[in-house]
Formats: structure tokens, sequence, C-alpha cells
């Protein structure tokens, strides 16, 4: 017996083999989905944390980074003492707050959201059109591609930022007159938010939060090499009145907050693998079963039960193999619909990932596909090897 | 109005009692809130003690006595944040945070016959820094999330009925094919191949109908299963998985298709085979 009965088995049953792959490959793409939905949110998330260097977020106690309106006060002491820090190379102060645009003086208001950068140390932004705000440049704005859209407004227009309305005197407590210098893309928006920034004073004074100096968060970021936990852990003995996070800190918390989604991965995930083993299992012990009088005679001509283990094994083997691979390329297909559907989430960064296919993960996942599928056929393996080889071959004599 | 955060602190034992610190005049008003369950069970509150609150960690000068323990209404735009949840008097609020006669959002009540349609209109018509919307507009973009889980629900249960069926077709198939030895002898003792084909068949419903009621059995399981797992991992009332007549019609209608196509499929193929070839003489 060589590896050739094996597959000439499964040449024998064409309809049954060509069933039994598929089933295995959706099952297989399932499970697939499931690992690159499990781990893909932590390194989506991660990945968008570090999209410009900046590994830690300090934000108001007992909130994560614009998570709420909350606002820290003396941001410039604050920044210049974290900067103080001999790993730290960068502090990037931002303040987010809500407020309305106008093109034209007599134009109807338009909502937008608004960012307070420091221009010379900013990981907010990626400028895709125009020119940068320059340090102190209090007349400057950019303007994302969905605001610059709602405004109508190009590079070197000139619109009206308002805020804090007052309903009953119909007037706006502050006003800014500004310059679009540049089109930029905000990495942190979600699909189709107008967002508009300038630098950090001008924005402080549209949320009307100027005076006590406050921002929303600041991004730190430490020099090369250096210990990121530790410098965390400085910071946070150094500052306890606010919330000091490292990357692997916010990814904790986005993970408790999809705990949701793990555990649909891992239900799911333990479903397909499950029905794909049960799947072999069934095939191969009928499959054993119509064969008994044809491994009696191979036993009785000498064959060793080792030999028909094998065999049994690699013809189980063979079937998760081909609906394995199957279905990982299946899986990735699959994958990618479903991440246009989750992603379309209101409020969720665009460059959000669900779905991260990450080859160490797929490798895993089809090697499980691969132990579930030998695991599936060591019962029929067993029933094969104990076949009565004489009443076996006299039943099948008479 | 609690958009804003709130830092809300345990008050150490006060060297006198909150109450006749105001009645001397020597400290603020203590004004009363409501904790709600969750937050009241990690912080050990109970009715009648007092805490102090403020919108900042530096800034902990309101004091506030737990006057009710309350249980929020289960929200399900809400169940994944788990964030915890105090109520205060609007005035209590809005001096607690410096926003004296702010709110963030008005509710109306219209007169009976008044369309909110023609009022949002008007009101919109007029307004300055506020907009208003009607409660299905509200009601729309707030549902948006959970049509985005539906669509993903619907996704993984095309590929899950994909699987199933599949699965369902093997199984079928390969029970029917089992019976090849039994097959030939009836053929060879002169049952018509009718009458096989008839037996085989009813062998596949009854197979389908028991599957699929175990099926829809087991479905009503995982799913209070899930509702208890999750109602317990969330501490919330919300209803994670509901198995609808519609559900179980869908289901044990399409195992009864797949079943018993794949069961006639599998009976007229074999009746078809002459029986010395069934027998493995052919």
């Amino acid at each position: 017996m060589d590896l050739r009965w094996s597959f000439r088995n499964l040449r024998r049953h064409p309809l049954r083999t060509v069933l039994s792959i598929a089933g295995i490959a959706v099952a297989s793409a399932m499970l697939c989905d499931m690992i690159m939905l499990s781990g893909g949110l932590e390194t989506s998330f991660a990945r968008l944390m570090l999209l410009r260097g900046y590994q830690i977020r300090v934000t108001p106690q007992g909130t994560l980074p614009l998570d709420s309106e909350a606002t820290m006060p003396g941001i410039t002491m604050l920044a210049r003492a974290i900067a103080a820090d001999p790993d730290v190379v960068a502090v990037a102060p931002v303040v987010a707050t809500s407020l309305y645009g106008s093109p034209t003086p007599h134009s109807a208001l338009l909502t937008l959201f608004g960012y307070g950068i420091d221009p010379a140390n900013q990981g907010l932004y990626q400028l895709e059109s125009g020119a940068d705000l320059l340090p102190g440049d209090s007349l400057g704005v950019l303007l994302g591609a969905p605001a610059a859209r709602l405004m109508g407004a190009a590079v070197g227009d000139t619109i009206a930022l308002v805020s804090q309305l007052d309903p009953q005197v119909a007037g706006a407590a502050a006003e800014r007159r500004l310059v679009v210098r540049g089109m930029v893309r905000w990495l942190y928006d979600h699909e189709g938010q107008p967002s508009v920034g300038t630098i950090v004073p001008v924005m402080q004074a549209l949320g009307g939060i100027r005076q006590a100096d406050r921002a929303s968060v600041l991004m730190v970021k430490a020099r090369d090499g250096a210990d990121v936990p530790a410098v965390v852990a400085r910071l946070r003995g150094a500052h306890p009145g606010v919330e000091v996070s490292g990357v692997d800190d916010l990814v904790r918390h986005f993970r408790e907050r999809m705990v949701y989604f793990r555990q649909l991965a891992l239900i799911l995930g333990t479903l397909s693998l499950g029905i794909a083993t049960l799947l072999i299992g069934t095939l191969l012990a009928i499959t054993v079963n119509e064969r008994l009088p044809e491994i009696a005679t191979l036993r009785a001509l000498g064959v060793s039960r080792r030999s028909v283990i094998r065999d049994v094994l690699i013809e189980g083997a063979a079937l998760t193999m081909a609906g394995g691979v199957i279905g990982v390329v299946l899986g990735l297909g699959t994958a990618r619909v479903l991440d246009r559907i989750l992603t379309s989430f209101p409020g969720l960064p665009a460059a959000f990932s669900f779905f991260v296919p990450r080859p160490g993960a797929l490798a895993a996942g089809l090697a499980a596909t691969l132990t579930a599928g030998v695991l599936a056929g060591l019962y029929p393996a067993w029933l094969a090897a104990r076949a009565p080889i004489a009443a076996t071959l006299r039943a099948e004599a008479t | 109005m609690i958009p804003l955060l709130l830092v809300l602190a345990l008050a150490p034992p006060p060297p006198q009692s909150a109450d006749s610190a105001v009645a001397a005049g020597t400290a603020r008003p203590v004004i009363d809130i409501a904790v709600e369950r969750r937050l009241a069970a990690s912080l050990g509150l109970q009715v009648g003690d007092t805490v102090r609150i403020g919108s900042a960690p530096d800034s902990l000068s309101t004091v506030a006595r737990v006057a009710a323990v309350y249980e929020p209404p289960a929200d399900p735009a809400t169940v994944l944040r788990r964030d915890y949840r105090v109520r205060l008097h609007l005035p209590d609020l809005a001096a607690l945070l410096g926003t004296p006669d702010r709110v963030d959002r008005l509710g109306l009540v219209l007169q009976p016959g008044v369309a909110a349609d023609s009022v949002v209109r008007r009101l919109n018509a007029a307004a300055f820094g506020y907009r208003a919307y009607g409660s299905r507009e509200i009601a729309s973009g707030s549902s948006q999330t959970f049509r985005v889980i539906s669509r993903f629900h619907r996704a993984i249960a095309v590929i899950s009925v994909a699987a199933s069926a599949i699965f369902l077709l093997c199984i079928m198939l390969l029970k029917v094919e089992e019976r090849r030895l039994d097959a030939a002898v009836l053929r060879f003792i002169g049952i018509r191949r009718r009458t096989i084909f008839l037996a085989l068949l009813l062998e596949a419903v009854i197979v389908a109908v028991v599957g699929s009621m175990a099926g829809a059995l087991f479905a009503f399981v995982a799913s209070a299963a899930t509702n208890a797992y999750y109602q317990h991992f969330f501490e919330t009332r919300l209803i994670f998985s509901m198995v609808t007549p519609g559900i179980v019609r869908f289901g044990v209608g399409l195992s009864l298709l797949l079943g018993i196509g794949a069961g006639a499929l599998a009976a007229a193929r074999l009746v078809r085979t002459r029986p010395l070839v069934l027998w493995g003489r052919g």
C-alpha cells in the first residue's frame, strides 16, 4: 500500500470527494475569517495609533482619547513638563471641539468638527495639497476633503468658523474668519467626517477653553529605542491628575470594547473547526466501512495495521489540505466583503480594518484545520485496523 | 444632559457630617444623586452614603448624597461601553459643570394631531444654534450601528448556511450510499426500483425531519445559553439572540429541502445502478 491507494479511493467517489472538499473549504474559510477578525481588530487599531509614530496618549483622568468632551487644563505647562522627560522627543497637543462653518458671510451654518493642533508637532493628519499651517499662524485653517466639499471651499478661500451659538440672542460667542491654507487627510476621522484644523489657541478660543488653556489629548512621541512602558510609568507617576496610556493600554481598552467580536470569532471559529472535523470523520468512517472487505484482503496479504492506519489518515489529511487551501483563498475573499460591512460602523476611523490577513495566523488556521482532519481520521483508521480479517472475508465470500 | 465627564470619588469619613456642616453654613449644600446599580455595586455604595463629585479629579468639591440606586433601561447603544452613570438634578449638574442655563437637548411633546415633520421644519427654519429632529430621524440615525451588525450577522449566516448545506448534502449522500448492499439484496429478491427508491426517500425524509427538529431545539438551547452568558457578561437585560418563528421556518425548511433533495438524488442514482454493481461484483 502507498499514498496512491489513498488518492485512488478519493477519486473512486468524485461527487463525495468534491462535496467533502467544498464543505471543508467553506468551514475553513469561516475559520480563517474568524482568525483574521479576532487578531485583526487589535493589529489594525495598534497600527492606526502608531501611524505618525506617537506611542503615548495623555488624556483627562478616566477617559480615552477623544472619547468624551472632557479636557485637561494648563496644557502648555503640562506639555512642557512632559517634554522635559529625557526619552520624550515630541509632544503634540490636540484640542477637539464641535463648531460651525460658513463659506460666505450670510450662508447657513454647517456643523463641523474642529481640531486644534501644533503644526510643529502633530500626529493627526497628512497634507494632501496646498500648504501646511505654520506655528503661530492664527489666520490659517486646514480642511479635510468632506469639510471642503460641504463648504465648497478650496485652498486660498476664506471661510468663517463660529461656535458657542446662543439661540436666545441669535449670536455666536466666538467667530474667526480664516484662510484655507491646505487640504489634509485626517488620520482618525470616520468616513465623511467634516473636520477642520487650526493652531491650538484658535481652536481653544472657538471652543471657549482658551482661558484655562485646555486640550483634549496630548500625543507623546518617545525617542527610537526608548522603553515606552517605562516612559508611560514615569509619566503616570509624575502626572497623577491625567491618564497616561501607551498603545498597549489603548489596545487593551479597545479589546474590552470589542469583546463581542472576539467572542463571536472564537465561537464561530470553533464551530467551523467542529463542522470540518465532523464532516471528515463521518466521510472516512463510511468510506472505511464500505471498504472493509478490501482492507481485510490487504491485511490477509500481509499489509500491516500501521499501513492501514497511515493510509486512512493520509486520506483525511489530503481532503483537509485540499479543502483548507481552497478555504484560505475563499476566506480572504469573504473577509473583504465582511470588512466592508463592518467598517461602515458610524464613527469608526476610515483607516480601520476588522479583518487583517496575517500570514502567521492564516498558517496557524490551516494547521488547525489539518490537525482536525487528521484527528477526525483516527477513529475510522482504528476501525479499519481492527477489522476482523477472517470474518470479513467469509462474509464477503458468502 | 449627561455627555460631559463626571469624575466620582468616595468621600473620606468627614470630621463632621455633611448635613451639620451645611447647617452651620460652612460647606456647600449637599446634593442628591441617583447612582446606577453597577456603579453602586462596584463602589459598595448604598442609599444614604455621601460621595464627592466633580468634573475633574482636582475639583471634587461637591458633596452628594446617594438618594437612590437605579437600574438603567437596557440600551444596546451603550452596552459595549460599560460606562458608569450617575443622575443629577438638572440645576445641580449645570452648577457642577459651570454651564448654567445650558442643555444638550430638549425633548418636545406636541399637541395631539400636530405633525412632527411640520414642526421640525418650522423650528429648523428659525433655528440658530440648535437643530430640531423628529423622533423617527433620531431613531434611524442611532440604529445605524445595529443595521451594520445586522448586515454582518446576515453575511455570516450566509456562510454558515452554505457550510451546513454542503455538510447536509454530503451526509445524506453517504447515508444513502451506505445502503448499497441492502438495495442490491432487495433488487435480487425482486423488489421494484420504485419501492426501493421510496423506501430510501422515506428514510431521508425521516432523517431530515428528525435532524431539523433536533436542530431547531438545539437553536433554542444555544440561544438561551447565548442570552444567559451575554446578559451576565454585560450585566444587562438585553436580548442578544432570538429564535423567531421565521428563523425556525427558514432553518427547518432549508434542512428539509436539502435533506430530502439530496436523499432523492442519491436514491435515484442508487436504484439506477445494476444490482451486481451494488453488490460489488459488477
